[in-house]
């Protein structure tokens, strides 16, 4: 970039969010130019959304802590400017797309930066109707947010933030709701960004596949450092040692098998939600010993059909049968906990099953030992890795003859999903 | 709908039921606010079990705790603190307390239902900036709130949790605040990275009032107008203590019928599709 300042700069950085804590940044440098792509990797809790809340002043500003070092946004010092003015320069767009929702219509929620920012009145409309376009969003436009499936609230909070022309562009987990055509397009949509309109963009990510050739640098962050800061053929020599974080090849699917014994079958099945037709007359039978895919589109109603074949909820017409107690495992299993650990949390179940204290805290420990999670008995469920979490939600359905997963795959590792679903499950 | 209409006519319904004492006049209120409760959409009825609880509430404490009127109808045994002699004025206070209180809850639900939440927000967000900050948080607390309230029964049903009535759902109440707290933050945070309190500040272009919307701002206006009329020429006015006033008037009659009828048609014509 000819000696101009790079558009993000962290310089000696670390934070603490309570001053006895454990560092959540240590010492990290980093600088990311315009029209560079950069993939920042690592476990969870390494860092990374915490990196990405301090380049837009969030850390400290918003969530308070000890900042130390110097973080540079467009050559403005995030401790001197509040995010309400570095939105101007940078836009991030945060993990859970259902806690960024502000407002209650869509072209609302992508023109509501837009007018945060004192754009002129008649460009809000044509900038945000853009934006939704870029992402594929634009049949959403006259839509309620509430009415929205993750994957189309993933979809609106992009383009809301892109809406508002950022020169740095921060996406945490961009992709994890997208079904594969709409996170194909959206790094379509970042790699245009960065050529054709020189935006500075880092990404946090778990599913590295569709970006780790295409970035410019990966970053890998351990415990709140930087471990990796290589161009991506390096840091693959670099992460030969932490395999976990590197692309995964497609899982084999297994020998397919015939649904001969059906453990739960759908009828004629319709479901309404708000106005949205969910399902409109499904029929499908899921059988005992097999793995079926639900594939399709965001909103296409893959989640409504789960619930309903677990009888979760209940149909507008149709009949949902199954046998058998049935488990199900929610978009982030760690969203809707009860308990304060992730033993507790096994043991709610059995409790409800009317076991006496003693035999389900037995039964409990042993279910986490069969999906190889003693260790974390004593962790609290959101500080499980997002690639452990649905794993250990199926520990706490120990008596469910089958399962229902939604969007599970793409969170889980490879090295540990296919042998942490024992039994009779699928 | 805008938020306009909706507000001229929950103003009207609240003036009427708080500033005006003769009791036609809270008693035509609440039938307004019931009515635009009722064109409102769905989830109507936590506000509605929370305006009849509320007004009932009222109604039953209040001649126990107030010491006025003349006319006992009933003298209990002595018990410290309360006052065991009620009288027919007691009553009628009370009666017209819950009726307020009914009237300005189902009004104010009826509102937060049928006003355009993102236009509100827009409008608040022009004069008092965190202001709107709060008003958005609340919007989106309900519908938030009624999602994690699925997602929790959900997480509780999958592990054979027998939540079919109140008593039974009672231990899920704490994670589902927890999470409502834990909502409200992120959507804070997400309004301050998109530059909500930044320096400067526009609006998207409105659109126009639609042919209803007029009518119905007429029927809003036309009901303010009627309660402010009430206001300023006595209508309203009426005494409890120590006896009774007729509320009968002529003006109070048709000054609350006018009410009534102009709360019922205008949740009517909302209730109409556009």
């Amino acid at each position: 970039m000819g000696g101009a300042m790079p558009a993000l700069i962290f310089e000696g950085v670390s934070h603490r969010y309570a001053p006895a804590g454990r560092p959540a940044l240590a010492n990290v440098d980093l600088a990311v130019d315009e029209g560079e792509l950069v993939l920042l990797i690592g476990e969870s809790g390494s860092g990374k959304s915490t990196l990405l809340r301090a380049a837009l002043g969030l850390v400290p500003h918003f969530h308070g802590g000890e900042l130390r070092g110097r973080v540079r946004v467009a050559g403005l010092d995030t401790r001197r400017h509040r995010p309400g003015e570095l939105a101007r320069h940078a836009g991030l767009v945060f993990q859970d797309p259902e806690a960024q929702v502000v407002m209650s219509h869509v072209m609302a929620e992508a023109a509501f930066g837009l007018e945060n920012l004192g754009v002129a009145p008649s460009e809000i409309h044509p900038r945000a109707r853009a934006a939704l376009e870029m992402v594929g969003a634009a049949h959403l436009a006259a839509r309620t947010t509430r009415t929205l499936s993750g994957g189309e609230r993933q979809r609106v909070a992009i383009a809301s933030v892109l809406a508002m022309g950022p020169r740095v562009l921060l996406l945490d987990e961009p992709t994890s709701q997208l079904d594969p055509a709409a996170a194909d397009e959206l790094i379509r949509t970042l790699i245009d960004l960065r050529d054709r309109h020189g935006i500075a963009i880092v990404v946090a990510e778990h599913r590295t596949e569709r970006l780790f050739d295409v970035a410019d640098r990966i970053v890998a962050m351990r415990a709140g450092a930087i471990e990796v800061d290589a161009a991506p053929p390096l840091a693959r020599q670099a992460l030969a040692g932490m395999p976990w974080l590197l692309p995964r090849a497609p899982a084999e699917s297994p020998p397919g098998a015939e649904p001969a014994d059906p453990v739960a079958m759908v009828t004629h099945a319709s479901k309404r939600l708000g106005s949205t037709l969910a399902l409109v007359d499904v029929s499908a039978a899921f059988g005992r010993g097999a793995v079926t895919a639900v594939t399709g589109p965001n909103g296409a109603g893959k989640t409504t059909l789960a619930l309903a074949a677990c009888g979760l909820t209940d149909l507008d017409s149709g009949i949902a049968t199954r046998t058998g107690r049935a488990g199900y495992v929610a978009q982030d299993p760690a969203c809707y906990l009860l308990h304060d650990t992730a033993l507790e949390e096994v043991e709610y179940g059995l409790k409800n099953l009317g076991l006496a204290p003693a035999t389900r805290r037995a039964r409990a420990v042993a279910e986490l030992d069969r999906f190889e999670l003693e260790w974390a008995a004593a962790e609290h469920p959101r500080d499980l890795s997002s690639g452990e979490r649905p794993t250990w939600w199926c520990s706490t359905s120990p008596r469910a003859e089958w399962t229902a997963a939604a969007s599970v795959t793409w969170r889980a590792s490879s090295a540990v999903w296919p042998r942490a679903v024992p039994g009779p499950s699928s | 709908m805008k938020p306009l209409p909706a507000a001229l006519v929950t103003i009207a319904v609240c003036t009427a039921a708080i500033a005006l004492s003769n009791p036609l006049f809270p008693a035509a209120a609440a039938i307004a606010g019931g009515a635009l409760l009722a064109a409102a959409g769905p989830p109507r009825r936590m506000y509605a079990t929370f305006a009849i609880t509320t007004g009932l509430t009222v109604f039953a404490l209040e001649p126990f705790v107030a010491v006025q009127g003349l006319t006992t109808l009933w003298r209990g045994p002595d018990i410290p603190i309360l006052d065991t002699q009620i009288t027919t004025e007691e009553l009628a206070y009370g009666a017209a307390a819950g009726l307020r209180i009914a009237a300005t809850a189902l009004a104010a639900g009826a509102f937060v239902r049928l006003a355009d939440s993102d236009l509100l927000l827009r409008a608040v967000a022009r004069v008092a900036p965190r202001s709107a900050m709060i008003a958005s948080l609340t919007t989106q607390m309900l519908p938030a709130l009624e999602r994690d309230a699925a997602g929790v029964l959900v997480a509780a049903r999958t592990r054979a949790a027998r939540v079919s009535h109140p008593a039974t759902a009672a231990h899920l109440m704490g994670p589902l605040v927890g999470m409502s707290l834990e909502r409200a933050v992120a959507v804070a945070e997400a309004m301050e990275a998109r530059g909500y309190a930044g320096p400067s500040r526009s609006a998207a272009p409105g659109r126009a009032l639609t042919a209803r919307e007029r009518v119905l701002t007429g029927l809003g206006a036309s009901a303010l107008a009627i309660v402010l009329a009430a206001l300023v020429t006595g209508a309203g006015d009426f005494r409890y203590f120590d006896l009774l006033d007729d509320p009968w008037t002529a003006a109070a009659v048709a000054g609350s019928s006018a009410l009534a009828v102009l709360g019922a048609a205008f949740a009517w014509v909302a209730r109409c599709r556009p």
